[in-house]
């Protein structure tokens, strides 16, 4: 008891609230993601972090309880790309953070950017999502800038005053985009005046060249690690290559941009060449590449299922069924908004995909264990289990469901306000005379 | 008499120096091609007859047709005689430099836009149908036909006497011309200097307003109004100028009152509707180009009762296309079946011609054709696509497009069927003159006519 005590203490120091992170859930349904469900389970969280799971739990002292009697008990889920907090409204330029100029910026970290009080945080976590990857580039050549390598992805809860307040991994991945070969002059039909048509023979010699930097920059950047590690005389720090040596001693992982089968099957080659750790992120159409991903477990971030097929040819129910195909072939999968606005969408992402062939358990892994293996949290993030931190979701239902509503969240074991813009503008033309 | 030797003497310097002689054409007043099989496409085809002809026109023709007394004869056994080849819709006539006309636009006789030390390749901005985007309704393909343009001379040695001309810049190009592929000046080329208005859908010569096919369409329409004006008040100040204001003069306007037809694009059935709708509204007779989609268009166009030029540089794939790019249904779909364009117009009883738009060489022209007849195609049909059908639309049965009595002496002379690819062009006449086809590789001096326009009459033969 005194040791408890002791480390409640110890965690409180850092935690403004950490009196209010203990608490009891009890008589509601629990599903800790990482096991099946339990009916009439408790929860017990004590300073922040998830103390017991179970029928009947023994709790000494006196405790805070909330009473969840036809309620569910989730893990927060996790979007696993956003440049949320970066990117305020995307079409007005002074409040998108994104995009830094350059080819490579692997010294960048997306955290810093992050304004704590954006009113997408809000919005996002009011369905359930607890944690997001904040992405600093822009998003698979959408927008301007980002280059090949944009920086470093931050893992984040939605929930500071601070972002030094919001963070878990500051520096989580790199976020990287493979040089696409485009050429032609737009589709049949929409060419205008003026438009250049670029050959392909060109636009793949301007591809070439672009992976060609990027051979470089990563030769540069072991050339800088050797002459790190020989202390040799005269070594200049650079940001720009310490930020790579995670990366080049495989611990950080890199989400690199690949929609279709070439671009895929290049990464792929490079990365196994370079030895970095690859996660694929905007895979739409793998074609052959889907087997080998799985063969060589490369884990995959998928966009928004809410989008048209990528070819004019291909069915309607292209992006819903991408998820269901690459799961059966063995990928692992995580979802991200890869936007701000709809950010919030992030779980009807997955279970859109769900009548079209994913499981839905894997749905559900999807945005939250999945993305928490991925980016190397599983221990602290993604389920319901003893230890780990305290970002739960209650709710009246699933979660993946539109009707379902979010009825409490805790992040850190903290409870999270609720409302939001759109809950604040419902109440303000409700009352309207 | 002295002066001919003198430009003979010219002539031949010139040849010296120039290593090939450009020797002037000369027709022989009369002359009879003999014993040759006659495709005359409107009568059928005479076996073993006699084709007369007079000062460059048709003086008789037929199985019994006598040879005139002093007329040089070409020996026309084992040869066939067509009529000389028209292309429907053509840029040949015109060099490449001129064909990108200045596209400066405005009222009146305006200076072309631009700014002060602007650069001449600026394009001029438009804000509305005011400022006459791409509009160039005064220029006239008439004006701009050289005979130094080398394409005459590869067009004629695929069997081609006749091309109809467009300006091609802008939306409202200009006017076309009928333009015989033979003669000493361009003027005598000019068969017909007012073969139509070009207009078109895309945008090139401005910046701005029109940019979408709403907003071209709308500027037509507006065009079209403002030139009915014009005209009325032209006519109310012809009648009472001391009363009446006088109206400014719009060379703009005066270029679509003197248009006797309108040439519209629709390459798919889609495009055909509104072109049917565009046409109603301008209440101008029109023919349809661009068709590429002939296939599903044929039942409307007939129902319209609307001629068209057919566009034979048939789809292919891109040859510097992204091998891993995978091609539409649709786009597939048009490749295997645009071909088979010509005869699904013929089984609806479509009058159509054919152009050589996107073709380089003329001979592939033919070919085109021949794989259409390959897929159903009457040979009957092609012909006329390249001959009558043509002459037709533009309102010139009466002069080409037949081995007529009376009609211009265009023909072409070959060893054997048209469409068969063994098949040479022997001699080709334009206005009665003839010319032997250039050699199969052909020498392009720069700027230059190579090949010569055979005439020396004993000398070659």
């Amino acid at each position: 008891m005194k040791r408890i005590v002791i480390s409640i203490a110890v965690l409180a120091a850092p935690l403004l609230a950490a009196e209010n992170a203990t608490f009891l859930i009890r008589n509601a349904t629990v599903h800790p993601v990482s096991a099946p469900k339990m009916e009439n389970a408790s929860v017990l969280v004590v300073g922040g972090k998830i103390a017991d799971v179970g029928a009947k739990l023994a709790v000494k002292g006196k405790v805070r309880v909330i009473e969840g009697k036809g309620l569910h008990v989730y893990p927060g889920m996790i979007d696993s790309g956003s440049p949320i907090g970066l990117s305020e409204i995307s079409s007005v330029r002074e409040t998108v953070d994104t995009g830094e100029l350059g080819d490579f910026n692997p010294q960048l970290r997306a955290i810093v950017a992050v304004n704590p009080e954006s009113e997408a945080i809000p919005v996002t976590r009011a369905n359930g999502i607890t944690a997001v990857m904040a992405t600093p580039g822009a998003i698979g050549g959408r927008g301007s800038g980002g280059g090949i390598i944009s920086g470093q992805m931050s893992l984040m809860n939605l929930n500071g005053w601070t972002w030094e307040e919001m963070e878990i991994r500051p520096g989580a991945a790199l976020q990287m985009t493979w040089p696409v070969i485009v050429s032609g002059g737009g589709r049949m039909g929409s060419a205008r005046m003026g438009a250049r048509q670029t050959t392909f023979a060109e636009a793949k010699r301007n591809q070439e060249q672009r992976v060609q930097k990027l051979r470089e920059f990563f030769e540069e950047a072991r050339r800088y690690q050797a002459a790190k590690a020989a202390g040799a005389a005269g070594f200049q720090p650079d940001l720009k290559f310490e930020a790579m040596l995670p990366v080049l001693a495989g611990k950080l992982p890199v989400m690199v941009f690949a929609a279709r089968e070439r671009e895929i099957r290049e990464a792929v080659a490079w990365a196994e060449k370079e030895r970095v750790k690859l996660v694929l992120a905007g895979v739409r159409r793998p074609g052959q590449m889907t087997a080998e991903i799985a063969k060589k477990k490369i884990p995959v971030i998928l966009g928004s299922t809410f989008a048209t097929p990528l070819e004019e040819d291909d069915p309607y129910d292209e992006p819903f069924a991408l998820p269901g195909l690459l799961v059966k072939a063995g990928v692992k999968v995580a979802f991200a908004s890869f936007g701000t606005q709809f950010a919030r969408n992030l779980p009807y992402e997955a279970s859109q995909a769900v009548p079209f062939g994913l499981p839905y358990d894997e749905a559900l892994k999807s945005v939250t264990l999945n993305a928490a293996e991925i980016w190397g949290v599983a221990d602290r993030y993604g389920s319901v289990e003893k230890g780990k931190v305290a970002d739960l979701i209650v709710t009246d239902g699933d979660p993946l469901e539109i009707q379902t509503q979010i009825k409490f969240m805790y992040i850190r074991g903290e409870q999270v306000d609720l409302e939001s813009k759109h809950t604040r503008l419902y109440k303000k033309y409700l009352a309207r005379p | 008499m002295r002066q001919i030797i003198g430009r003979l003497v010219v002539w031949a310097g010139c040849g010296l120096a120039l290593g090939q002689a450009p020797v002037r054409a000369e027709a022989p007043g009369l002359l009879a091609i003999q014993d040759a099989r006659i495709v005359t496409v409107s009568g059928g085809v005479i076996e073993k007859g006699t084709v007369v002809v007079r000062d460059g026109i048709i003086a008789e023709v037929g199985a019994a047709a006598a040879v005139p007394k002093g007329a040089w004869v070409v020996d026309g056994k084992g040869l066939t005689v067509y009529p000389g080849l028209i292309d429907g819709l053509s840029t040949w006539g015109i060099p490449q430099a001129a064909a990108a006309a200045p596209a400066a636009a405005g009222r009146g006789g305006g200076a072309p836009v631009g700014g002060p030390g602007g650069s001449p390749a600026a394009a001029p901005r438009s804000w509305g149908p005011q400022d006459r985007p791409g509009t160039t309704s005064w220029v006239k393909a008439a004006d701009l036909v050289k005979l130094e343009d080398r394409r005459i001379e590869t067009a004629r040695g695929a069997g081609f006497t006749t091309a109809v001309t467009f300006p091609k810049q802008g939306l409202v190009a200009g006017h076309g011309a009928v333009v015989n592929l033979g003669g000493e000046t361009s003027g005598r080329m000019i068969v017909d200097p007012g073969a139509g208005l070009y207009l078109s859908m895309t945008p090139s010569g401005y910046t701005g307003y029109p940019s979408s096919p709403m907003g071209i369409l709308a500027y037509f329409r507006q065009l079209w109004i403002d030139a009915g004006y014009y005209r009325l008040a032209k006519a109310m100040y012809a009648q009472n100028p001391a009363n009446v204001k006088r109206p400014d003069y719009d060379r703009a306007l005066e270029g679509v009152l003197e248009a006797k037809r309108v040439l519209l694009p629709a390459a798919s059935p889609v495009a055909l509707e509104r072109i049917l709708k565009l046409a109603s509204d301008l209440k101008a007779p029109f023919v349809v180009y661009g068709v590429v989609q002939g296939y599903a268009m044929a039942d409307r166009l007939k129902q319209a009762g609307t001629p068209v030029v057919l566009n034979v540089k048939w789809p292919t794939r891109e040859r510097d296309a992204d091998p891993e790019r995978e091609e539409s249904l649709r786009t597939l779909e048009i490749r295997d079946k645009a071909p088979a364009s010509p005869a699904a117009l013929a089984a609806a009883g479509v009058k159509f011609a054919v152009s050589s738009d996107g073709i380089d060489a003329p001979k592939d022209v033919i070919r085109a054709l021949k794989k259409s007849i390959d897929l159903g195609l009457k040979k009957e049909d092609a012909l006329k696509a390249l001959t009558l059908n043509a002459a037709e639309i533009y309102g010139l049965a009466g002069k080409l497009g037949s081995i007529d009595k009376g009609k211009i002496a265009n023909l072409v002379v070959t060893d054997g069927d048209l469409f068969d690819d063994k098949t040479k062009v022997k001699m080709v006449f334009v206005d009665g003159v003839k010319f032997l086809p250039p050699p199969e590789a052909p020498q392009t001096g720069p700027g230059g006519v190579s090949g010569r326009p055979s005439m020396a009459a004993g000398e070659e033969n």
